[in-house]
């Protein structure tokens, strides 16, 4: 027998099911020896149907559903949901309920970055660090439960407002607080830019240079990573953005370490925010009343969620359930960087390049199409109904 | 460039405690706005039903005795209910609070996720009808 002259083809299948992923997503590497030649993903595992559910219930009750799209930035989907909805109907929230809505958005912001740097340090292999970053983490954890009275769906929204007031004794312990993670992080930023081992993970690793990022349509702290100047609450503000303005935080290099850098910095200036508000916190009412038919019309409303900009499309035919419902999550548009950045490095610094992004994949899960062009069909609920059931007989 | 930034760390954590809690031994506050189980006062109740119609997950239901004499009785669902105070935004009247001390409320049986509010004769009238409903049942 003749030895093969062409050179073979090894791919390496990662998930749905697998130890290093704790979300199900599936990912064929080809690879040539340690070196990775090629990259695909296939998501759709955790699609929930969530959108159609929303079609069924009232605004008000849809405003619950939303908020457990995701579970880690579970206040931004609620909050991005109430602002179309008010859209809608045309009201405001006021300015106290706003500022209260920033507040725990930034709050969120602080836990969901602190869970990604552990995230991230895990995947690197540096589990001292993950240890530690989720101990600081439950002081915020510990501040969003004394002030709206959950550690993760917090529920702060209601269409019109908030339900959740600030004292003066839980503004003192999320200054307490603020104070002692901002120690802690700027300890977290001194690691994760010096340590040689760990800087040997991320420095020059998956590198994606602005024209890349901005090809890709890659957005959050990933894109500002590589240098994309984008992002909501500076481009446009909601909420009490526009009163308590943030800096945007970016970077040039677009490596692993810039988006390790980028993600600290930007939880400095959340600490900065949430201080600003606790002590200018406008005084008033925190609810408007908004009616229970909402009129008819069409919105966009975007949010910047932890991850980069969260958009919302709202229909409504002028009853008390919405037309359509449509999510576009952050994790979604970073996906492509990922697969692009992948080709070029080593098997073993794919979890750290996945995690990177900081992928969220029950959130992203909205829809599969498959294009196959000549024998496309289309299908309406019932027939996809029929199609469900002889499928799994 | 150092080796081992966070040595400095762990040897400080080899003289603390660990951060972990001990829940079942030692009991930490609840925070006093935490969302806890329903409470349900039948005086103020009118019967609006608006909290029923905003539950999204359908944990709670408002049976009614006498609807004359505004007599209610209410079954809460705890295995449904997800805790997020929709239904005390809702009412008008002040009849409903999340109380911050139950929270404790994993069981292994399904009765104790049952709980009916109300005057007592009122739920006594709704459970004896019920029992002889069960009764007269054709098998």
């Amino acid at each position: 027998m003749e030895p093969k002259t062409a050179p073979e083809k090894f791919i390496v299948p990662i998930g749905p099911q697998h130890p290093a992923l704790k979300e199900p997503g599936h990912f064929e590497f080809t690879v040539e020896g340690e070196v990775v030649t090629n990259a695909t993903a296939r998501l759709g595992f955790v699609h929930r149907g969530m959108e159609k559910g929303a079609e069924n219930r009232t605004w008000i009750q849809d405003l619950y559903l939303m908020e457990r799209v995701c579970g880690i930035c579970s206040h931004v989907h609620a909050l991005a949901f109430a602002l179309g909805v008010e859209k809608l109907a045309g009201v405001q929230a006021p300015p106290r309920a706003q500022a209260i809505r920033e507040l725990v958005s930034e709050l969120e912001r602080i836990h969901s970055h602190l869970l990604w740097l552990g995230v991230a340090a895990h995947e690197g292999g540096f589990d001292t660090l993950f240890m530690f970053s989720w101990r600081d983490r439950e002081t915020v954890m510990d501040l969003l439960e004394t002030i709206s009275g959950n550690r993760v769906n917090y529920s702060a929204n209601v269409l019109g407002g908030v339900k959740i007031d600030i004292s003066e004794k839980q503004a003192d312990a999320i200054r307490k607080g603020m104070d002692f993670l901002e120690e802690r992080t700027k300890h977290y930023l001194k690691v994760v830019t010096e340590d040689e081992t760990f800087l040997g993970r991320t420095r020059n690793i998956g590198v994606m240079t602005f024209e890349q990022a901005d090809f890709l349509g890659a957005i959050g702290p990933t894109g500002r990573a590589s240098g994309v100047k984008r992002d909501v609450r500076v481009d446009s503000p909601y909420t009490a953005y526009n009163d308590f303005p943030v800096k945007l935080v970016t970077h040039t290099h677009g490596d692993l370490e810039a988006r390790f850098i980028v993600r600290i910095q930007e939880l400095y200036e959340s600490y900065r925010l949430v201080r600003e508000l606790v002590d200018k916190m406008p005084t008033g009412d925190l609810t408007v009343r908004v009616p229970r038919r909402i009129p008819e019309g069409e919105v966009i409303s975007r949010v910047e969620a932890p991850r980069g900009e969260l958009l919302y499309f709202l229909k409504s035919n002028g009853s008390d359930t919405p037309e359509r419902v449509k999510v576009r999550t952050p994790s979604l548009c970073n996906w492509s960087s990922v697969l692009v950045t992948a080709v070029g490095h080593n098997l073993a610094d794919m979890p750290m390049i996945l995690a990177g992004i900081d992928p969220c994949f029950s959130c992203n899960d909205r829809i599969v199409t498959v294009n196959r062009k000549t024998d496309s069909t289309q299908m309406d609920w019932e027939d996809l109904r029929q199609y469900g059931i002889e499928y799994y007989k | 460039m150092t080796i081992g930034s966070m040595f400095g760390d762990i040897f400080k954590s080899l003289f603390k405690k660990p951060s972990t809690e001990q829940y079942p031994f030692v009991k930490t506050e609840a925070p006093e706005n935490l969302r806890g189980k329903l409470v349900w006062d039948p005086e103020k109740c009118t019967g609006c039903m608006l909290c029923i119609k905003d539950c999204p997950s359908n944990g709670i239901e408002l049976l009614v005795v006498d609807k004359v004499n505004k007599k209610f009785v209410m079954r809460y669902n705890i295995d449904r209910c997800t805790f997020c105070a929709q239904c005390v935004e809702s009412c008008r009247f002040g009849c409903i609070e999340m109380s911050d001390e139950m929270w404790e409320l994993a069981s292994i049986k399904k009765e104790p996720f049952e709980v009916f509010y109300g005057r007592d004769e009122d739920i006594q009238f709704l459970l004896d009808n019920a029992a002889k409903g069960e009764t007269e049942a054709p098998c």
